[in-house]
């Protein structure tokens, strides 16, 4: 729960930055270019590094001074990079995969907004969560989760499935960092690492898996099956 | 009696300025594309001119071929009196209608020009109407969520009150609620004052939407319509911007030194706008026919996260 009270200004400012980070999300629902994908991405990642900065300020919580630096850094500008590289070796520029248009899974995509808005609310009364801004950071991490796996639904691609992964990630790094923002630091470079391992790996996969099966999309590897 | 001249101030501002705002548009995209482009009192004289030519009418019109322009003007010298222009104040008719009213009369104004186009029998009417009825069937719905959202915001149903909020609470005026209605408004505007990502702006037959509804149109009656249209415009804009986006600067008292302020930044703050549209006719691409729904998907979206953000 929020430990601090917040004025009306830094209530608006987080609901602002909150709310950036779930339409940088829909960016990437709605594009077809993957390069867009990354580029939603670390722009989510700087939005949610300044959420972080700005707790540190309001709540005096000094130590996210670094765990906003520390995500600009990997999450904002390392990732980012690391998956562009691949795309770029990858020679793969769209999306070809998916199963919806882009309007039709944006549509989707409010759907869910307000599905995980209906269920932050009731969380927020059971909770007896008295302020908006805890609800609509729940509705938030709520909402990239779903979005994440709605991507990672949707589209077969690899590199789609790895952004998928981060922006859950990222959502559930959001919502922590409104919700409880005293978490240690040490946890948030645990994760850190844990997101620079999955994207390495995944790397590695991929390319085995398009010197192996000529393609890197994951529909073709239901052949592979039984 | 200072409120009575007032509303008559309200509609001749739309009228009588608003081919200017076309024509400053037009005059900043040629200048973009480094032309001479005509000048921005250019559309006044296309006024003159078509008003003094005869009214030639097709041999299978029926009354709606004459009554559609008339309705059309009519619509748009309506709404301007329902909502604020130079006034941040009710005037005595203001209270004709609410924000959906407003809306009801504009969307009015549009479906006669669309009877007009089907009337004649001519095809590109009938291809310009039916296009307009598609984009009609996207844009509508998300136009109303915006005007329940900006109910939401400010628990009222007119524009007034929602212009007093923003322009007195900063926390409402940044509120996420706010911004999104904002940028889904600026995709409706985009799409209902004929600008690019959906109209095209070169005048050929394969791309017209609007325009194709009034090929047959001539003289005085095109000179309504062409009017009506750029009315429509200024009054988008107008709600946009006096409502949405920027309600300061509008005349509190009334008095003729503030009312004179508030037509200086009209001129100001809606070159801003045709400023942003140029932009925008210049950096995008016009989309195929069958991607259509997705800038308005997206302004749909933005509607229902504000709705979403209001209940927070």
């Amino acid at each position: 729960m929020l430990i601090f009270h917040l004025g009306p200004l830094a209530t608006s400012l987080f609901s602002l930055l909150a709310i950036l980070a779930l339409v940088l999300s829909f960016v990437m629902l709605g594009s077809h270019w993957l390069k867009n994908h990354v580029y939603a991405f670390a722009a989510e990642s700087w939005v949610i590094a300044a959420i972080s900065a700005s707790i540190g300020y309001y709540g005096h919580y000094p130590e996210l001074y670094i765990i906003a630096a520390l995500s600009a850094l990997f999450r904002g500008s390392l990732l980012p990079y690391l998956v562009l590289r691949l795309v770029k070796r990858l020679h793969i520029n769209r999306e070809f995969t998916p199963l919806l248009k882009p309007s039709s899974s944006m549509l989707l995509g409010a759907a869910l907004v307000i599905f995980s808005y209906e269920v932050a609310r009731q969380l927020g009364v059971s909770l007896h969560l008295t302020d908006n801004i805890a609800v609509l950071a729940l509705t938030c991490m709520f909402s990239l989760k779903l979005i994440g796996f709605l991507m990672m639904i949707l589209r077969s691609e690899a590199i789609s499935h790895i952004l998928g992964l981060l922006v859950i990630e990222n959502g559930i790094f959001l919502g922590s960092q409104i919700i409880v923002p005293g978490m240690p630091a040490l946890l948030e470079l645990v994760i850190i690492f844990d997101l620079v391992t999955i994207v390495m790996a995944f790397g590695m996969l991929v390319r085995f898996l398009q010197s192996h099966a000529g393609t890197t999309s994951s529909r073709g590897l239901q052949k592979l099956v039984g | 009696m200072k409120d009575i001249f007032l509303q008559v101030a309200q509609v001749l501002t739309v009228l009588l300025l608003s081919p200017l705002l076309h024509g400053f548009i037009v005059k900043m995209e040629e200048k973009v594309q480094r032309g001479q482009g005509p000048s921005i009192f250019q559309p006044y004289w296309d006024l003159w001119k078509l008003f003094h030519k005869t009214q030639l009418v097709p041999e299978t019109a029926t009354w709606v071929f004459f009554w559609a322009p008339v309705v059309a003007f009519v619509a748009m010298m309506i709404v301007p009196m329902l909502i604020p222009v130079l006034t941040n104040f009710p005037l005595p008719l203001s209270d004709m209608g609410d924000i959906l009213g407003g809306g009801l009369i504009l969307t009015l104004g549009s479906f006669f020009i669309l009877l007009a186009g089907l009337d004649t029998g001519q095809p590109f009417g009938g291809l310009g109407s039916s296009r307009a009825v598609m984009l009609g069937i996207l844009a509508e719905p998300t136009l109303i969520l915006v005007f329940v959202g900006i109910t939401f915001l400010d628990h009222s149903m007119l524009p007034f009150v929602a212009n007093h909020l923003l322009a007195q609470s900063p926390v409402a005026y940044w509120s996420p609620a706010h911004i999104f209605l904002v940028l889904a408004f600026i995709i409706l505007l985009t799409v209902e004052t004929d600008r690019l990502p959906i109209h095209s702006t070169i005048p050929y037959e394969i791309y017209m939407i609007d325009e194709a509804r009034i090929l047959e149109y001539s003289g005085p009656l095109l000179a309504l319509l062409k009017w009506a249209s750029w009315m429509k415009q200024f009054i988008l804009y107008t709600i946009f911007l006096n409502v949405f986006l920027f309600p300061w600067g509008l005349s509190v008292s009334g008095d003729f030194g503030s009312v004179l302020l508030a037509l200086l930044v009209i001129l100001a703050k809606y070159g801003a706008v045709g400023l942003f549209m140029v932009m925008v006719d210049t950096v995008q691409s016009r989309l195929r026919f069958y991607r259509y729904q997705e800038p308005l998907a997206l302004s749909f979206l933005f509607a229902v996260l504000a709705i979403v953000a209001d209940q927070l």
